[in-house]
């Protein structure tokens, strides 16, 4: 009787222990993009280290926060990608937790706006985008944010929606070549409502702007540097502007959410996303360009990239806190003097 | 049929609970957040709504554009199906399979489709330029015309299938009838096909306003956020605003314009068959 209980006590252990080890399930919730590379960079790879499964939950920002606050109390997500403005949008509804920055090995390596951007502790850069002015070579010079309203690009050129990343960045770029900047970007708004009608249109998705250039619809259009690529691959003289004013961005960053019951396993895998050699295989694939300021790429690489110390450093990026509290400002405001 | 009507309610009950509950339910609960505010039950989310001057602008160019659209491919449809009833059945079957085939492919596709013809560089202005109608290319794209003209040519052949149908069930000697009575070509329109047809005119118009209402991919490709529409709006409120309220109150306009399209239609039809 005795052998047959341990018998039956040593198999429910062997059955609970391979459930745990198949229960070692990591959900993370990031951006659509450039998946395919992800997943051969970052995923497997973390897989095989870590000997757990991971869970990937795609989708834009507005949608994957949505989620994470119905999920609030039991969440599924343990770890999210969001942008900056967003992830102090959810610190404010208390949606991620502090992370222990003593837990990641590669937190000294990056550049020190990525270790803290909103300065609450709660985020950590893991990529930079530089957001300037792509335009026609053979048709315009564009040396400032102001040529965008200019009139040798009248009826040429494309502009971000305000609803879109690169929206408020390009308006507060404007507001910048027109001498008057404030966060609500009034007078950034009001000047493009002024020559809306010398715009093709205002864009949501950078993915269509590389087809209106090859269509010759358009001779310009602000992007971030992400988007850089496609235009590089076209038959055409087309260049990437260093408007006098300087180049705007943005910068996305890792979260924690609050109540993940795998939280260390989520840190470890922060880590393994920082580390030099992640952040190079996805710098030299073109992905992301890295936070991590260890990352060595070839001048051809760094080209297509929001690369180097000097470059992070001229960044002007919105501050997160100026870009939520007037958000439905610059809405309003928009859909006054453009969307009409 | 059936041996009683408790039978026939059990096998259209599945059905209905499958419908209710993963239909009626979630859009009874979405559109009632549109009429809740903090002090309990309010209209305030639609009169709010609708003294923005931007949101005006946007319903009526989606009720111009819908109905527009309905009316020119009611026009084209009738020609169409008309050429197409009286063929031949060999290429009575090809060409409402040319109708048919435009369905089977993607609206995304179809609309893409545009970008080339109507651009700079498309066809229509290689064709403009090339007579001399124009010195530079014409802008064609991001305007309501585009809109207008993706929208016709998406929902167009169900104006047509749906004509055609009405047409085949008409008497045959009614247009012979009504010639030999000195009735002109408009007159027969007028006088005999139209009233024999209005069912199918009334399912055609239905689905075709319906469909322009509602349709997000072609008005968000050709029009961009420089031609809004009901539904590109209701988009940006969820997407970028987090505003439930707005979108709820967006859709039920939708559904409310879609309902009033088909009365109006029904109750033109009947009116004229009254006459």
């Amino acid at each position: 009787m005795n052998k047959i209980l341990l018998a039956s006590s040593a198999l429910l252990l062997i059955g609970a222990h391979a459930a745990s080890a198949q229960e070692k399930t990591l959900t993370i919730s990031v951006y659509g993009f450039a998946q395919d590379a992800f997943k051969e960079l970052v995923y497997d790879p973390f897989e095989a280290k870590c000997g757990c499964k991971l869970v990937v939950e795609t989708g834009n920002s507005v949608e994957r926060l949505a989620k994470m606050e119905a999920n609030k109390a039991n969440p599924v997500v343990d770890m999210a990608v969001v942008s900056m403005a967003d992830a102090l949008s959810a610190t404010r509804s208390g949606l991620i937790d502090k992370i222990d920055t003593s837990k990641l090995g590669n937190f000294d390596k990056l550049y020190d706006v990525a270790k803290d951007p909103n300065g609450d502790g709660m985020s950590i850069g893991y990529t930079f985008y530089a957001t300037s002015i792509v335009y026609r070579s053979d048709k315009v010079e564009v040396t400032s944010w102001a040529d965008l309203l200019g009139d040798k690009l009248a009826g040429h050129v494309a502009l971000p929606n305000v609803t879109t990343n690169q929206g408020p960045p390009t308006l507060y770029m404007i507001g910048e070549a027109l001498g008057q900047n404030t966060p609500d970007l009034k007078a950034a708004i009001a000047a493009v409502g002024e020559k809306k009608d010398d715009i093709v249109t205002f864009y949501v998705k950078s993915s269509q702007l590389v087809q209106l250039m090859q269509q010759e619809e358009i001779w310009a259009a602000p992007i971030g540097r992400f988007s850089w690529e496609g235009f590089t691959k076209m038959d055409l003289p087309i260049k990437w502007a260093t408007p006098k004013e300087g180049q705007t961005g943005g910068m996305n960053v890792m979260v924690l959410t609050k109540g993940s019951k795998n939280q260390d396993l989520a840190l470890q895998f922060m880590d393994f996303w920082l580390s030099t050699e992640i952040q190079t295989a996805l710098a030299e694939k073109l992905v992301d360009s890295p936070a991590n300021k260890e990352v060595k790429v070839s001048p051809e690489i760094a080209e297509n990239l929001t690369y180097g110390e000097e470059t992070v450093k001229n960044l002007k990026l919105i501050p997160s806190a100026v870009a939520l509290d007037n958000r439905d400002v610059w809405l309003s405001e928009w859909n006054a003097k453009v969307g009409q | 049929m059936f041996h009683n009507r408790a039978e026939a309610l059990a096998l259209a009950l599945p059905a209905a609970v499958f419908a209710a509950v993963v239909f009626l339910a979630p859009v009874v609960i979405l559109l009632a957040e549109g009429f809740r505010n903090a002090d309990g039950w309010s209209v305030s989310a639609y009169t709010g709504f609708l003294s923005d001057p931007l949101n005006r602008t946007v319903f009526l160019r989606t009720l111009r554009l819908g109905a527009t659209v309905t009316v020119v491919a009611a026009v084209i449809g009738y020609a169409a199906a008309f050429a197409i009833v009286n063929l031949p059945p060999k290429g009575k079957g090809r060409m409402i399979g040319l109708v048919v085939l435009p369905l089977m492919i993607s609206p995304v596709a179809r609309t893409y489709a545009w970008i080339v013809i109507l651009g700079r560089t498309g066809i229509v202005n290689q064709a403009l330029t090339s007579v001399g109608l124009t010195d530079e290319p014409v802008r064609f794209l991001f305007t309501e015309t585009a809109v207008f003209v993706g929208l016709l040519q998406l929902f167009l052949p169900l104006m047509i299938l749906a004509l055609i149908s009405a047409l085949e069930n008409m008497p045959k000697d009614a247009i012979p009838a009504a010639r030999v009575l000195g009735a002109n070509w408009f007159q027969v329109f007028w006088k005999v096909i139209l009233p024999l047809t209005k069912e199918g005119l009334v399912i055609g118009g239905t689905l075709v306003f319906t469909g322009s209402l509602t349709a997000y991919i072609t008005p968000a490709i050709l029009g961009g956020s420089k031609v809004l529409m009901l539904e590109t709006l209701l988009y940006q409120r969820v997407t970028v605003a987090n505003d439930f309220v707005s979108a709820s109150v967006i859709a039920f306009i939708l559904i409310v314009m879609s309902f009033a399209a088909n009365l109006l239609l029904k109750r033109l039809a009947t009116a004229r068959s009254k006459r």
